[in-house]
């Protein structure tokens, strides 16, 4: 009757309300910043151009394709569909913003373009860092917390 | 779970790319593949040719070319020497002109990046790159 | 037969183990100049790992900003060499890339392009860098921007006229930031001058141009 029943129940269940604001929060933060972006591919694409990094036509795929991306995993964190595939593809994006916000920094290169697009120019750099760990942190605290939920 | 996972992640990468799509239609006047020059601020020299007299050509080819031959009446302008020739040109320049700026071929990019700076730092209006740039000149004398 | 059949096999073999193969440490080199900097230099080396000399057909720039030296025009065997890239910034800016093609008689890499990226520091970033009036406009002040880099401080700038019929003045605008504002005496006559402005404590000096223009053409 209770014994392995009752604990089986509990494992399959996190807290719900906490963490859902957490997801809400971070879903926020990416459909925001996937929005602006989408605002104006044109001025994204000629961001990313600025680094040299990456050939202009790898840019204009970049600057029309990842907003979207952001803004879809924003919203599948919100609703919970296709929760894990959002958390992943969030996590890698905000880990390759991170790495690419470092790596401007250590080069000297003046950061025009980071999360939050062609708005977020101004921010210095520990703000950007900063702006980016938070997200991060969250997203492995969701990770943690939803290894014990049912899988969805 | 781990192959839930990356299903999971498939579909809402393939579901992104329908408005990533969506939007590269929707702007593909603004923006050309090819190069960061959008669309509306290349010129034929048939178009230059129209606008005539009042049309100021800005050679953006290194100062030998320059010397050698350029369109008559053209100035200089190159980024080896930008804070001495920008002046010179500033000096011609009068509000309405057309500016047009051509150098070796449209796969070099200095006529781009003098019309960049002209269009940013100058914050001049009608500024345009030369589509085929001086062999096209050239090729229609 | 038999030794023909193995004395072809063994040239063949020693064909393949004859190639040259000229290896490159990085084919990519990121530079970071100074403000002051004139130049920026690049060190391509190499060494030859094959077995046979390797001859540099040519070595040209994508521009005819960037020369390229190469010490020796021939490479032994083991040895090593690196090929100098020396970009002219002249008045560039921002991330600047530039291409050297090397071409050599290695069958294995007949054509290699080594890349110079050169990251340029900006100071200030002016904008605009032109301010004009048409004839008989009211002249009113108009205002430059100018922006201090984020890796630099710049607690004051210093700003000249060369000429007396533009008079200027110039306002602290929060963190890194000046405001210059940009009068002419009077529009009627077609003068000019050419701003200086200067951060303090540095050698480098950036330009900006006033001028009274003619009234638009007709179009």
């Amino acid at each position: 009757m209770s014994g392995p029943s009752t604990l089986n129940v509990q494992l399959s269940t996190r807290p719900q309300f906490p963490w859902r604001i957490v997801d809400v929060i971070v879903a926020g933060i990416f459909i925001y910043a996937g929005a602006i972006k989408a605002l104006d591919p044109v001025q994204f694409a000629s961001d990313i151009d600025n680094y040299k990094i990456v050939p202009w036509p790898v840019s204009v795929v970049l600057a029309f394709y990842l907003p979207w991306l952001e803004i879809f995993c924003g919203f599948a964190l919100v609703v919970r569909l296709l929760y894990r595939g959002a958390l992943s593809i969030s996590t890698a994006l905000i880990l390759t913003f991170t790495f690419a916000t470092v790596a401007a920094k250590v080069r000297g290169l003046d950061i025009t373009c980071g999360c939050f697009g062609h708005a977020s120019q101004h921010w210095s750099f520990p703000a950007h860092l900063a702006t980016n760990l938070g997200i991060l942190a969250a997203l492995l605290a969701l990770w943690v917390s939803n290894r014990s939920a049912k899988p969805l | 779970m781990t192959s839930s996972l990356v299903r999971q992640a498939l579909i809402l990468a393939a579901l992104a790319l329908l408005p990533g799509v969506g939007e590269a239609i929707y702007f593909r006047h603004k923006i050309s593949w090819q190069s960061p020059i959008p669309p509306s601020e290349l010129v034929t020299v048939a178009q230059a040719h129209v606008w005539g007299e009042n049309v100021i050509w800005v050679d953006a080819r290194p100062d030998e070319e320059f010397a050698r031959d350029h369109v008559p009446g053209a100035l200089s302008l190159n980024e080896d020497r930008w804070n001495e020739l920008l002046p010179q040109f500033l000096a011609v320049w009068s509000p309405g002109r057309k500016i047009v700026v051509y150098c070796s071929s449209l796969s070099c990019n200095a006529s781009l990046e003098i019309a960049v700076r002209l269009r940013k730092e100058a914050q001049l209006p009608d500024v345009f790159v030369l589509e085929g740039g001086w062999e096209q000149v050239t090729s229609e004398r | 037969m038999k030794t023909h059949i193995l004395a072809f096999i063994l040239s063949i073999i020693v064909c393949f183990g004859a190639r040259a193969e000229l290896k490159w440490d990085k084919t990519e080199v990121e530079l970071h100049p100074t403000p002051a900097d004139k130049q920026a230099v690049g060190h391509f080396t190499y060494q030859n790992t094959g077995k046979e000399p390797i001859h540099f057909k040519s070595v040209h720039a994508s521009c005819g900003c960037t020369t390229a030296q190469t010490q020796k025009d021939q490479v032994p065997p083991g040895d090593k060499g690196e090929i100098t890239a020396t970009f002219t910034i002249g008045d560039r800016t921002g991330t600047q890339v530039k291409t050297v093609t090397v071409e050599t008689d290695d069958p294995a890499n007949p054509k290699t392009v080594l890349t110079l990226r050169t990251i340029i520091p900006q100071q200030l970033e002016i904008t605009p860098t032109f301010v004009f009036w048409k004839q008989g406009e009211k002249p009113d002040p108009k205002t430059i921007t100018v922006k201090v880099g984020k890796e630099f401080t710049v607690n004051h700038i210093k700003v000249t006229s060369s000429s007396p019929d533009f008079q200027t003045k110039v306002e602290e605008a929060g963190k890194g930031e000046f405001k210059i504002d940009v009068q002419p005496k009077e529009t009627n006559n077609l003068v000019a001058s050419t701003l200086t402005i200067q951060p303090e404590d540095s050698q480098k000096v950036f330009y900006a141009t006033a001028r009274i223009t003619n009234a638009p053409t007709v179009q």
